[in-house]
C-alpha cells in the first residue's frame, strides 16, 4: 500500500496536523487500530496492568524456554524504526538487541538484522526484519511486582528499509506496530524520507517517537533538528530521545521511552484468532515461513488455520518468535509477532496481508494491504540463451523470498526467451538481479526499464504497455493518445542549490507544486515529474549538483496526457526489439544520439560493418557506424606449438558465447547495462 | 509399437564405455549427445606412428626484443665464433640425445622430414648437429629424400659451416632475414645488421642451397609502408623458393611487450598492419609464389613438408627444451626449464613418463584441431574426410555458419575440382548431407580477407564443434 496510501496525503507539509486528520479514514489500516490518532503520549495505569498480569497467569509450554504466556498485550510493545537512508536505523537496532542481551555485544556483525548478502555488500536495508526482545521496565512511581522485581516486556522490534523504493516495507511493517521510532540524523537533519516514513507512521496512527541519532558527531546540531521536528510534524520538541547508535549514548532512553508511549496492541484475546500475514519467505529446511502479527486470540503449535482469502487450511507445524533467530514457542498471544510454519508449499500461497484464522470460524477479516505497485519494469533474460530454464528457476526461488516483483513470461526476437518483470523502483531492480546472481547463481541482461504507459488506439481501445516492443506500428489501429504516470517528488536540498534543482527539475518536465523552508538553511521542494523522468538517473543527477546534499523522494500519482513515442535502435537496418524505448518526442533525438554512442562504444568491431540508427518509426534520428575489423593477430603455432592458438580461439569463442547474437551482430552484455543507465 | 518399445530399451544400455580397448572408446566417451559420433574404423587411422620431428636448439647470442621462445642467450662473450666445445651446447644435445633414445616407439617408419628450430640451430657446431642425426636415423630411420631443415640466422654462419650442414644432410634452410632496414634489425634487437642479410644470402647461394626460404617479419616497430614494400622487393629479387611472412605479435615479458601497445605508434595501426599483410600476399603471389598457408609463401615444390605436417594435424616427434610433440593423439609440450627438462628425460629413461595413448582424448578437441589448422592452408578443410571422422552433421552444421561469410568474401566454398561456388549458387543451394557430399568438398578461408581473420572464422567454427 505504501505508494497509495502516500498519495492520499496531502501536498503542503502540514503545519497543522489536525489536517490529516481528514485524511485517516481512507487508510485501511486505521479499522485495525482504534485509538486516538495522534496522542504521542501513553501513559498506563500501572496497577491496571499488573492486574492483567496477574489474572492471565495461563498454563505454558513447559518445553519452551521463553515462555509467552507471561506477556499478555498490555506487557507487549510492537514497534518500527523508521529514518531516511543511512540515519542510523539498523546500527540503533543492534544496540537495542545488546541492551536487551538478544544478542552478545560485540558478537556477529555491525547491522546485524541486515542479513542479505545485498545488504552487507551495499550497506543498506532491503528487507524489514523483525526481532523479540524483552526487557525490564518499572513505570515511574509504581510499584514493583508482588515479588519485587521488575515487569519485564516483550518488545517487538521492527527495523525497515530507508531507500524509497522499498517503502512498501514500511508500511507492511507499520502494520504490526502501534509506535515507531523516527530516527534523525543530528547533523543532517530532516530528510526526505523522513518526511515521507514521518507520514506513513502518522497515517497509519502509531504513537511517533522521534530520536535524533549520532549526536556525537562534530557537526550534530540536536536544536536545529528539535525546531524542523516542530515545524515540519508539529512534534513537541521535548518529546525527542538524543542518542548516538554509535557511543551508546542517551541508548538508556530508548526502550523505556516505547513501553511508556507506545501503547499495547489492542486485540482481544478472548474473541476468536485473527492474525494479520506480514510477510513470508522460504527456507531450504522448513519450508514456507510466514511472519504474522495476532491482532486477536491466541495460536497453538496444531491448531488448524485457514486462510481468509483463499479458504486454504493448514497445520501449525511450528509457531515461535524471531529472538532473533527463530525461536520456537508453540504459542502466540494476542499482540504477539512471530512466525508460523504451516506446510504451505509454496509462498504464493501465503498472500502478505492475508488474515489467518482458526479453521471453521467465521471472523470478519483484517483490512490487510493494498499490492505493491509497480513503477518500472523490464526485462529478464539469460544471459547465455540456453540458460532459460535455469533463470526461470532462479527467478521462482527469488521471488518466494520477494513477492514485490511482478514477473510473467515474455519474449524478444533479440534475446530469446525471458520475462518481463515489474519493479518498485530502480534500486530495487538491482537489488533482485544482485540477488539473482549471488543468491541463485543466474547470470541475466536486462532491458531498458520502461514505466508503465497508457496508449489509446483510433478504435478506441487502451492499453497498458509494460514494454516498449509491444507498440507497433499498425496502420488499422493508430494510436491517439498516451498517458505516463507521474510523481510527487520531495526534494530537500540546502538553500543555496535551489536555482540548480529548478533547473534540473524543469528540464525533466517536472512542475513546481510547493517551495518552502523548513528552516534558515533548507528548502523543502514539491514537484511533479514524470516517472520516466526520475527513473534512471535523476537521483543520481541532484546529488552531483548539490554536492550530495539533496535528498529526495517520491510516491506515485497520477497519469498525465504526453507525447511520448516509441524510440526502435536499428542494428544494420533491423530493428532490435530488446533495445526499443518510449521517450518524449521532444528528447528523442537528444536520447537516440545517447543510446547509439553507446552502442557504438561498446559494440566491438566485427568482420562487417555496423551500422547503428536510433529512429521513430521511420525517420532515423541519430546514426553511427562501427567500421569492419581489419585484421587478428596471425599466431604462427611455431615448431607446431598450437596450445597457445587453440588458448586464444577457444578463449575467442568463450568470449562469443557471453555475447548476443542479434542478426549477424554479437552484442556483449555490457552494451545492454550500459543501456539500462541512460536516461 | 515398435518405436515406443525400442526406445526405452536403448535407455537401459549402461553408460559405460562400450568398446573394451584404449583409443575408440576414450572417443567415445568424450562425445557428447550434441557432437556427431566419431566412425569407429577412423579412429585407428588418425594417429599413425609420426614420420616427423622438432628439434629444438635453444641457443641463441641474445634475445630479440619480440621473443618469448624457449632460448637460452649465450652472451657477446661467444660473439664472433663459438668455441666448438662450449659446454652449454655438447651437455644440451647429449641430452636431447638421451631424450631420443629413451623414446618409446612402437612401429618405426622412416623419418621424412626433420625441423631444426630455436633459438638459432646454426650457432650449433656441426659436429654436435651430426650427433644428433646419427641418433635419429639409429632410433627411427631417416628417409632417403628426407627433408632435412635448419633455421638459420645471417652472421651466425660461413661457407664452410652451411657446407659442413650439408654434408650432415640438411638439405633446407630457412633464413631468419626478418627486415632489410639497418634500423629496423637494430630496434628489433636483431644480432646481425643489414651487411650480414646480403652475406648470408650469398652463401646460401653460392652453396648451391636449392631449398630456402626467407623469413620476414611485418608490422616491427617504425617500419612504414615504404619500408615493407623494399624488403619484399628485395626478397622476390633473392630468389628464394619459399617465404614465411609472420606478423609481429607482441607478447606479454618481452620487451617490446612492455614498450608497445598493439595497433598503436610505433607500432603500426590495425588497418596499416592488415594492409601489410595484403602487401605481402599481392607481392609475393604476383611473382609467382603460392600463399599456402596463412604465412608461408612458397614456389611450385618448395612448401615446406614439415609444416605441412602441423597444418594437416598429423602426428610429429618433439624434442628438446620446451619442444611441442603431436604422438597417438596427444599434444604435449616439454618442460621450458632446464632442470626440469632434464627431470624429465631422466623419467622417460626410467618409464616413468606415460607416453601411450591411454590420456583422455576429446573427439571435440580433436575436430577443433582439425579446422583450426586446416583453415590456415589455402587447401582449406577437406569436408569429405572431415565428415567421415566427425560426422557429416557437423559438416552441415559448418556449412550454415560459414555461409554469411562467403557472402561477405572472407570464406570459399569449393567443390571436387577446386572450382569456387559463386554467391548465387550458394544462395539456391540447400545445405543438407546429401547436397553438400554431391558438390562440396572443401571450405578455405579467401586470401587475403579470409586468412586476415582466420581468428574470428575459426572460433566461429569452434562454436559448432563444442557450443
Ligand atoms: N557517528 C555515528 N555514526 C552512526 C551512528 N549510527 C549509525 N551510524 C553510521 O551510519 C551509517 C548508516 O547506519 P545504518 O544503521 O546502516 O543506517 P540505516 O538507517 O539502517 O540505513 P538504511 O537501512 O540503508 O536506510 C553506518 O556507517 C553507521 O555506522 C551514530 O550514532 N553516530
Ligand atoms: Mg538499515
Amino acid at each position: 500500500m505504501g505508494f497509495l496510501s502516500r498519495a492520499s496525503k496531502t501536498l503542503k507539509p502540514p503545519k497543522n496536523l489536525s489536517l490529516l486528520q481528514t485524511h485517516l479514514t481512507l487508510n485501511p489500516l486505521s479499522s485495525i487500530f482504534r485509538r486516538n490518532p495522534v496522542s504521542t503520549n501513553f501513559n498506563y495505569d500501572p496497577l491496571r496492568l499488573s492486574q492483567a498480569f496477574c489474572s492471565h497467569s495461563r498454563q505454558s509450554s513447559k518445553e519452551n524456554a521463553v515462555d509467552l504466556s507471561q506477556y499478555p498485550a498490555e506487557r507487549i510493545r510492537n514497534f518500527s524504526i523508521i529514518a531516511h537512508v543511512d540515519h542510523g536505523k539498523s546500527t540503533l537496532a543492534d544496540r537495542l538487541l545488546e541492551l536487551t542481551g538478544t544478542i552478545k555485544r560485540g558478537h556477529g556483525q555491525p547491522q546485524y538484522l541486515d542479513k542479505l548478502q545485498v545488504e552487507r555488500e551495499r550497506g543498506i536495508t532491503v528487507k524489514a526484519q523483525t526481532a523479540t526482545m524483552f526487557h525490564k521496565h518499572s513505570f515511574h512511581g509504581a510499584d514493583k511486582d508482588g515479588a519485587g522485581e521488575e515487569p519485564s516486556f516483550l518488545l517487538n522490534l521492527i527495523d525497515t528499509p530507508g531507500h524509497v523504493d522499498f517503502s512498501y516495507e514500511v508500511s507492511r511493517s507499520l502494520a504490526a506496530c502501534q509506535g515507531a521510532l523516527l530516527v534523525v540524523d543530528a547533523a543532517q537533519g530532516v530528510q526526505a524520507q523522513t518526511v515521507a516514513n514521518f507520514y506513513l507512521a502518522f497515517e497509519s496512527n502509531l504513537a511517533i517517537i522521534p530520536v535524533i541519532n549520532k549526536i556525537d558527531q562534530p557537526t550534530a546540531d540536536p536544536e536545529r533538528v528539535k525546531a524542523q521536528l516542530k515545524s515540519m510534524f508539529d512534534l513537541d520538541a521535548s518529546d525527542a530521545l538524543l542518542t548516538s547508535a554509535k557511543t551508546g549514548q542517551g541508548l538508556e532512553h530508548v526502550l523505556p521511552a516505547v513501553i511508556e508511549r507506545v501503547p499495547p496492541p489492542p486485540g482481544k484475546s478472548e474473541s476468536p484468532l485473527r492474525m494479520l500475514l506480514l510477510d513470508s519467505y522460504y527456507d531450504e529446511y522448513k519450508g514456507v515461513i510466514c511472519h504474522v502479527a495476532v491482532v486477536d486470540g491466541m495460536l497453538r503449535k496444531g491448531d488448524k488455520i485457514a486462510s481468509a482469502a483463499t479458504g486454504q487450511a493448514y497445520d501449525i507445524l511450528d509457531v515461535g518468535i524471531m529472538h532473533p533467530e527463530l525461536t520456537s514457542t508453540g504459542v502466540l498471544h494476542t499482540g504477539q509477532v512471530g512466525y508460523v510454519v504451516s506446510g504451505m508449499r509454496s509462498t504464493k500461497e501465503a498472500r502478505i496481508g492475508d488474515t489467518l484464522h482458526h479453521n471453521k470460524t467465521i471472523v470478519q477479516p483484517l483490512s490487510g494491504f493494498k499490492p505493491a505497485k509497480h513503477m518500472v519494469f523490464s526485462g529478464l533474460y539469460p544471459a547465455d540463451g540456453s540458460d532459460f530454464e535455469a533463470l526461470n528457476h532462479a527467478i521462482e526461488r527469488l521471488t518466494c523470498n520477494d513477492a514485490s516483483v511482478s514477473v510473467a513470461r515474455e519474449s524478444s526476437t533479440a534475446l530469446g526467451l525471458g520475462f518481463r518483470c515489474g519493479f518498485l523502483g530502480l534500486l530495487h531492480m538491482d537489488v533482485f538481479h544482485q540477488r539473482l546472481e549471488q543468491e541463485h547463481g543466474a547470470h541475466v541482461i536486462s532491458t531498458i526499464p520502461t514505466v508503465p504507459y497508457i496508449y489509446e488506439y483510433s478504435d478506441g481501445s487502451k492499453v497498458e504497455v509494460q514494454n516498449p516492443a509491444a507498440l507497433v506500428a499498425n496502420s488499422k489501429k493508430q494510436v491517439t493518445a498516451c498517458w505516463e504516470p507521474t510523481v510527487l517528488a520531495t526534494i530537500i536540498i540546502p538553500s543555496e542549490y535551489v536555482g540548480a534543482v529548478i533547473t534540473l527539475c524543469s528540464e525533466r518536465r517536472g512542475q513546481q507544486l510547493e517551495y518552502t523552508f523548513i528552516d534558515s538553511q533548507r528548502a523543502f521542494m514539491k514537484y511533479r515529474l514524470p516517472l520516466r523522468e526520475i527513473v534512471v538517473d535523476f537521483y543520481n543527477e541532484l546529488k552531483s549538483i548539490t554536492s550530495g546534499y539533496a535528498t529526495f523522494d517520491y510516491e506515485d500519482s497520477e497519469y498525465q496526457q504526453s507525447d511520448m513515442v516509441k524510440l526502435d535502435i536499428l542494428l544494420n537496418g533491423q530493428p532490435v526489439d530488446a533495445m526499443a524505448t518510449i521517450v518524449h518526442n521532444l528528447k528523442a533525438q537528444r536520447i537516440g544520439r545517447e543510446l547509439v554512442e553507446k552502442l557504438k562504444k561498446y559494440i566491438d568491431r566485427q568482420m562487417f560493418e555496423i551500422t547503428i540508427q536510433a529512429a521513430i518509426g521511420t525517420k532515423v534520428v541519430a546514426r553511427e557506424t562501427i567500421s569492419a575489423m581489419r585484421k587478428n593477430v596471425l599466431a604462427k603455432c611455431y615448431g607446431g606449438d598450437v596450445s597457445r592458438k587453440r588458448k586464444l580461439l577457444d578463449k575467442q569463442k568463450e568470449g562469443k558465447k557471453r555475447m548476443k547474437r542479434v542478426g549477424s551482430i554479437d552484442i556483449p552484455q555490457e552494451a545492454f547495462h550500459e543501456l539500462l543507465k541512460s536516461s | 509399437m515398435l518405436k515406443s518399445t525400442f526406445t526405452p530399451f536403448f535407455s537401459t544400455i549402461p553408460a559405460k564405455p562400450r568398446f573394451p580397448k584404449p583409443l575408440p572408446s576414450t572417443i567415445l566417451r568424450a562425445l557428447t549427445q550434441s557432437a556427431p559420433p566419431v566412425r569407429q574404423n577412423t579412429s585407428l587411422t588418425i594417429f599413425p606412428p609420426p614420420t616427423s620431428a622438432y628439434v629444438h636448439l635453444p641457443f641463441c647470442r641474445k634475445r630479440c626484443h619480440y621473443c618469448d621462445f624457449t632460448i637460452i642467450a649465450l652472451g657477446s662473450s661467444s660473439s664472433s665464433n663459438q668455441p666448438e666445445d662450449d659446454p652449454r651446447m655438447v651437455n644440451y644435445v647429449q641430452l636431447l640425445c638421451r631424450e631420443i633414445n629413451a623414446t618409446q616407439v612402437k612401429t618405426n617408419p622412416p623419418l621424412e622430414t626433420v625441423f631444426f628450430g630455436g633459438g638459432t640451430p646454426s650457432l650449433v657446431p656441426p659436429k654436435l648437429v651430426s650427433s644428433i642425426l646419427e641418433t635419429l636415423r639409429l632410433k627411427f630411420g631417416l628417409s632417403l629424400d628426407a627433408e632435412i631443415s635448419m633455421e638459420m640466422d645471417p652472421g651466425t654462419f660461413d661457407g664452410e659451416k652451411l657446407k659442413g650442414m650439408m654434408e650432415l644432410g640438411v638439405n633446407r634452410v630457412s633464413l631468419g632475414v626478418q627486415a632489410f632496414q639497418e634500423e629496423l634489425l637494430k630496434s628489433c634487437g636483431r644480432a646481425h645488421g643489414l651487411k650480414e642479410v646480403y652475406d648470408a644470402i650469398e652463401i646460401v647461394g653460392s652453396c648451391g642451397v636449392e631449398n630456402w626460404s626467407m623469413d620476414l617479419i611485418s608490422s616491427l616497430p617504425h617500419q612504414t609502408p615504404e619500408m615493407w614494400e623494399e624488403s619484399l622487393r628485395l626478397t622476390v629479387e633473392a630468389r628464394p623458393p619459399h617465404v614465411s611472412v609472420y606478423d609481429l605479435q607482441v607478447e606479454q615479458g618481452t620487451k617490446f611487450g612492455r614498450l608497445y601497445t598493439p595497433g598503436e605508434f610505433p607500432l603500426p595501426s590495425e588497418t596499416r598492419s592488415a594492409e601489410f599483410y595484403r602487401m605481402a600476399s599481392r607481392t609475393l603471389s604476383d611473382a609467382g609464389y603460392e600463399h599456402y598457408e596463412i604465412s608461408s609463401y612458397g614456389k611450385k615444390g618448395y612448401q615446406c613438408k614439415h609444416n605441412l605436417t602441423y597444418w594437416k594435424n598429423k602426428p610429429f616427434y618433439g624434442f628438446g627444451l620446451g619442444s611441442a610433440s603431436h604422438v597417438g593423439g596427444v599434444r604435449f609440450s616439454r618442460p621450458k626449464m632446464m632442470k626440469e627438462y632434464n627431470g624429465y628425460v631422466e623419467n622417460l629413461e626410467n618409464g616413468l613418463v606415460d607416453c601411450g595413448g591411454s590420456k583422455y582424448i576429446d573427439v571435440k578437441d580433436m575436430a577443433m584441431d582439425v579446422v583450426m589448422l586446416s583453415l590456415r592452408t589455402s587447401r582449406g578443410l577437406d569436408l569429405k574426410s572431415f565428415g567421415e571422422a566427425y560426422g557429416s552433421s557437423l559438416v552441415v552444421s559448418l556449412c550454415e555458419v560459414y555461409k554469411p561469410y562467403v557472402e561477405s568474401g572472407h570464406v570459399v566454398f569449393l567443390d571436387e575440382q577446386r572450382r569456387a561456388m559463386t554467391v548465387d549458387e550458394l544462395n539456391s543451394f540447400k545445405l543438407n548431407e546429401e547436397e553438400i557430399e554431391k558438390s562440396l568438398a572443401y571450405i578455405r578461408l579467401s586470401d587475403p580477407d579470409g586468412f586476415l581473420l582466420s581468428n574470428e572464422l575459426i572460433s566461429l567454427a569452434f562454436a559448432v564443434v563444442s557450443p
